[in-house]
């Protein structure tokens, strides 16, 4: 019996991080610890195997079904990267939670060096499946949370195995570079369709439009910890999905299909997420809604694969999509983190099968959700309030009950967040000025200048509404920005995961003076 | 020096930040802007010869002094600036106006005014101790030194800007501009305006320079170098895409100039802006739109700037003419000289789209010219407005009894503003206007109407003079004090500027002859 040679190196990173997983199953109140030294393992591994030479295992002939290149690598670092901080910043947790935590970054993992369709749609599987679990916290939010993520997740899922099925009828394979081949005398309706199909259900992971609308609901209720991991790996899965599918797949054989349906999905998402994002008064839905557009930026380079000049610069194009994805969920992440530092903690302890904490927990977010009301209607009073008694005086003049009631609260909570707690503070400042694309968070202005430097030499229709989508975006920054800086607010929050959050500000902070290690680690070949 | 003449500025606002606390942070603000100045000031010496000639990849003998450090160069992004006589001037009067704003600050010229009007008012309108009440305890009457922060912020990137040699940094500090100043007019404007003017100015400006950004990447794309210098020697994209780029990137820097009819930011900014963010926005930021348009618009496309030269004759014409009108019915000080500037800087543009050499010096002297005349008008207007606390021209009158040192000052720029003869307006106007003379046919007509709009703009300073200073003295203006030994101390270099470049015009003219157009 032949059996097929396996190159373990190039997998180290995904046997450390499924060995840390299986550790923090078994390893009790050692849990957290064990996760996030093997994923940190898993994450170094990944950059010594990146900077060396570039491996390939699980061959079929000469193509390959798992590719450890540069790139790979480097977004495998991000997936267990992002894992140990979102693990930093989750406090205390049963076994389960650091289990499924490192399950979901095995999965990232597996899904950046990825070639075949089926490996693909596994790892992503296996990137979401432990999220169903993870965003439900006890209480009828959570539950709405998770059945509408599950839903959703669901119903994508089988669009992208749809879209794989079909393109497997038109190639008769389903190895990347295969359909590269293959889908050149196919029956274009059928590639078209196929295409649309895949990438259709891979945007739901970026929370792209038209599949986009779990994310603000998901999102503000789930816990913020997996809010962070949900906003940051879970979107750079989905953006290095399309990009890999779009790049050494479907963009040779289907180029002007998968162009349309990119920069279709890619306007849609621009134009709903901002729009949606203008209206927000509540912080996490409002970095939920810009988070779909910024998907839309992230996809917007991949369209110039339409136009055969386009395709030429198929590469250039491929690696401002995933700088400007590895940017924004730096930036994301940056925020979220710091958001999840400075709101009130709920915990599994807390709730643990206690239904009177339950409660309680209900009373407190209605509590919040009062003070919001108050802020809205008079600015004025609401600034005033700094307890639960002008919240009740509040209470009893009788209000409009709002829907929903996440951890991230309303925006107008978070001012004088400045003066109580500098780092998070600073922090969230510095990520939503990076989102917004101004310096001197030099991170996010580096990632519109990749994507508007190719959009520009190919499709310049798409870049001015990237840039109408920016002036936009800034409508809804800056006064974000403005309540954290200026806002006289009483919030007497303090922060906390203090090394978590100069971790990732560090971070940011390398990336806005040297940005060449990024664009290095992003630059896709084949 | 080159990168001492950037750096100190952002240096400056580091320390002062962190300072901020202490009495001296003003001071230090001041020391880093002096610094800036003088690094600016001694720049010429050791300047090359003025020929410029390429050497393989690199541009040599043109810039004075040249700085290229290797950034990201995936995005063709280098840390490269460089200087020569077109950006030199620009920079100094950026320089020397960041040091007079610290010092304005620093020195609290407006203290005399009961409790600052800007400080006072925004308590009554939050309701609560404002920071900047909270910081200036120690201090009393002074601004905070935050806004000595913004301005040493807003200095550096604007000195940024005129120094960048790279389109992609030129970007970058372009963009980087935009926050600090938003914040000065957000934070420290005036209370009932500042929301609206904070975020029109921070929408329209985005607008503009993503605009410009995508000029400038479809130009980088094309020519596969980011290197202006290079581009601008070597002729500019190829001529298909010509007028492209030069509608991308003039659309971006109308807005920032602001050209009519993009312009409709300004007066509210200015009008809501403090003094110091006024006096910036006036004599910087303006100068980056004009900047950009001469120096990266014109020399990226000259193509497309010959062929696009009608459409924005034409609408500098109009700016000016429309801002002439509007200017001779507006009733309160600041947003008529901020409606000036549309006016002035109507002819700035007129005078470019000529493309003649004449034209090309008008533009650039007078872009000079108003940076040293709109600010010193902007001074004298916070002042008079932190006396009398109101800018209303009907409520004001007799200044001339009242604070006669004061009024006259205030006429001496409105007549540099209108450009007499013999100070620094008379010459980018008269030579726009002769410029655009030159040649003929329709154009004979847009100098006809520029020199309308010269006319109008006598007409409305000589009313705003009448009004605020003659005439029997208003019950606003009775009992206020005259120009203090401060006051004067800041207005005199920009009053000795627009004497000198009045009277000898020459020299200026000489350093853009042998700058990089």
């Amino acid at each position: 019996m032949r059996v097929q040679a396996i190159d373990h190196v190039a997998l180290l990173p995904l046997y450390l991080a499924a060995g840390a997983a299986v550790l923090a199953l078994f390893a009790g109140r050692a849990a957290k610890g064990c996760m996030m030294i093997g994923l940190t393992a898993a994450a170094v591994a990944a950059l010594w195997v990146g900077g060396g030479e570039d491996r390939s295992t699980f061959a079929v002939g000469t193509w390959h079904s798992f590719v450890a290149d540069d790139a790979a690598m480097g977004a495998a670092a991000l997936f267990a990267g992002l894992s140990v901080l979102v693990a930093a910043v989750s406090g205390r947790q049963s076994g389960e939670y650091w289990f499924l935590l490192a399950v979901s970054a095995a999965g990232g993992i597996t899904l950046a060096g990825a070639r075949d369709l089926i490996t693909l749609i596994v790892a992503l599987e296996t990137l979401t499946v432990p999220l169903y679990v993870l965003v439900t916290k006890p209480g009828r939010d959570g539950a709405e949370a998770g059945v509408t993520f599950l839903i959703a997740s669901i119903a994508s899922s089988a669009t992208a195995l749809m879209g794989a099925a079909f393109l497997y009828a038109a190639a008769g394979t389903l190895h990347l570079e295969g359909l590269a081949a293959g889908l050149a005398g196919a029956d274009p309706a059928l590639v078209a369709a196929g295409a649309a199909l895949l990438l259709g259900g891979f945007a739901f992971k970026l929370a792209a439009a038209p599949l986009h609308a779990w994310a603000p609901l998901v999102l503000e209720r789930a816990p913020l910890p997996i809010a962070t991991y949900l906003a940051s790996a879970s979107k750079l899965g989905g953006a290095i999905a399309i990009i890999w599918v779009v790049f050494f797949g479907l963009e040779a054989g289907a180029g002007t299909a998968t162009g349309i349906v990119v920069a279709a999905l890619s306007v849609a998402s621009i134009a709903i997420g901002n729009l949606g994002a203008l209206v927000q008064r509540r912080t996490v839905p409002l970095l939920a809604w810009s988070g779909i557009a910024h998907a839309g930026y992230a996809l917007a380079p991949l369209a110039v694969v339409t136009t055969a000049t386009g395709r030429e610069d198929a590469p250039a194009a491929a690696s401002a999509a995933l700088a400007y994805a590895v940017f924004f969920v730096l930036l994301e992440a940056g925020a979220f983190a710091s958001l999840t530092a400075v709101r009130p903690a709920w915990t599994s302890d807390r709730a643990a099968g206690v239904e009177a904490l339950a409660v309680g927990e209900h009373a407190t977010g209605e509590r919040r959700d009062e003070i919001a009301i108050g802020e809205r209607r008079t600015p004025l009073e609401g600034l005033k309030t700094g307890g639960p008694q002008g919240s009740d005086l509040k209470a009893s003049a009788g209000n409009i009950p709002v829907q929903g009631s996440g951890e991230g609260g309303a925006i107008a909570e978070l001012s004088g967040l400045w003066r109580s707690a500098p780092l998070p503070a600073s922090l969230f400042l510095f990520s939503v000025i990076g989102l917004a694309g101004l310096p001197p968070a030099l991170a996010g202005t580096f990632a519109k200048v990749a994507i508007l430097e190719v959009l520009a030499s190919s499709a310049l229709w798409l870049a001015v509404i990237v840039a109408a989508g920016a002036v936009l975006g800034l409508a809804y920054y800056l006064p974000l920005a403005r309540t954290v800086l200026l806002g006289r607010g009483p919030s007497t929050a303090k922060g906390r995961f203090a090394i978590a959050l100069a971790a990732v500000g560090l971070a940011l902070l390398a990336m806005t003076l040297a940005p060449q290690v990024v664009l290095d680690f992003t630059a896709v070949s084949r | 020096m080159l990168v001492l003449a950037v750096a100190a500025p952002l240096f400056g606002a580091v320390l002062v930040w962190a300072w901020r606390e202490r009495a001296a942070a003003h001071w230090v603000g001041v020391g880093a802007a002096a610094a800036a100045l003088v690094a600016v000031a001694l720049l010429p010496i050791g300047r090359g010869n003025g020929n410029w000639m390429t050497y393989g990849a690199s541009l040599e003998g043109g810039w004075w002094h040249q700085v290229d450090f290797t950034w990201a160069p995936s995005l063709h992004l280098d840390f490269a600036i460089a200087v020569d006589g077109i950006s030199w001037p620009l920079a100094l009067l950026t320089a020397l106006l960041g040091l007079l704003c610290c010092l304005h600050n620093a020195l609290g010229a407006e203290r005399h005014t009961s409790g600052s009007l800007q400080v006072g008012a925004a308590n009554v309108a939050t309701g609560g101790p404002s920071l900047a009440a909270g910081k200036t305890v120690g201090v009393p009457g002074k601004p905070s030194p935050m806004l000595t922060v913004l301005l040493l912020a807003v200095q550096f990137a604007s000195t940024l800007v005129f120094f960048a040699d790279n389109l992609i940094l030129f970007f970058i500090a372009f963009e980087a501009v935009l926050l600090p100043m938003w914040a000065m007019i957000r934070r420290y404007g005036d209370p009932a305006a500042r929301r609206h003017a904070a975020a029109k100015f921070a929408l329209f400006t985005v607008a503009g320079s993503l605009l410009m950004a995508t000029g400038l990447f479809v130009a980088v794309a094309d020519i596969g170098t980011a290197d202006l210098g290079a581009i601008i020697v070597a002729g500019g994209v190829s001529p298909g895409l010509s007028l492209l780029v030069f509608a991308l990137l003039a659309i971006g820097f109308a807005v920032k100039a602001p050209l009519w009819p993009l312009h409709s930011w300004l007066p509210d900014a200015h009008t809501a802006a403090p003094t110091v963010g006024s006096v910036l926005l006036a004599g910087v930021l303006l100068k980056l739109g004009t900047y950009g348009l001469i120096r990266v618009a014109g020399g990226l496309a000259p193509q497309g700037a010959a062929d696009a030269a009608p459409v924005l004759a034409v609408l500098a014409a109009l700016g000016i003419l429309v801002a002439g009108l509007v200017c001779l019915s507006l009733p309160e000080l600041k947003r008529l000289i901020a409606y000036s500037s549309v006016g002035h800087m109507g002819f700035v543009v007129l005078a470019f789209a000529t493309g003649t050499e004449a034209g090309v010096n008008a533009a650039l002297f007078g872009n000079l010219a108003h940076g040293l005349i709109t600010p010193l008008l902007f001074f004298l207007v916070g002042a008079l407005k932190a006396r009398t606390h109101t800018g209303l021209l009907g409520s004001l009158g007799g200044l001339r009894l009242a604070a006669p040192m004061l009024a006259g000052v205030l006429g001496f720029a409105a007549l540099a503003s209108l450009g007499l003869p013999g100070l620094a307006g008379f010459w980018g106007e008269a030579f726009t206007v002769y410029a655009a003379a030159e040649r003929g046919g329709a154009w004979f007509a847009l100098a006809a109407a520029a020199a309308f709009g010269a006319f109008l703009a006598a007409a409305y300073l000589l009313r705003m003079l009448r009004r605020v200073s003659h005439g029997p003295v208003a019950p606003a203006t009775k009992g206020i004090g005259d120009v203090s030994t401060v006051e004067l101390v800041v207005w005199a270099p920009l009053v000795a500027g627009t004497l000198l470049l009045g009277l000898v015009p020459g020299p200026l003219l000489d350093l853009f002859g042998e700058g990089l157009l």
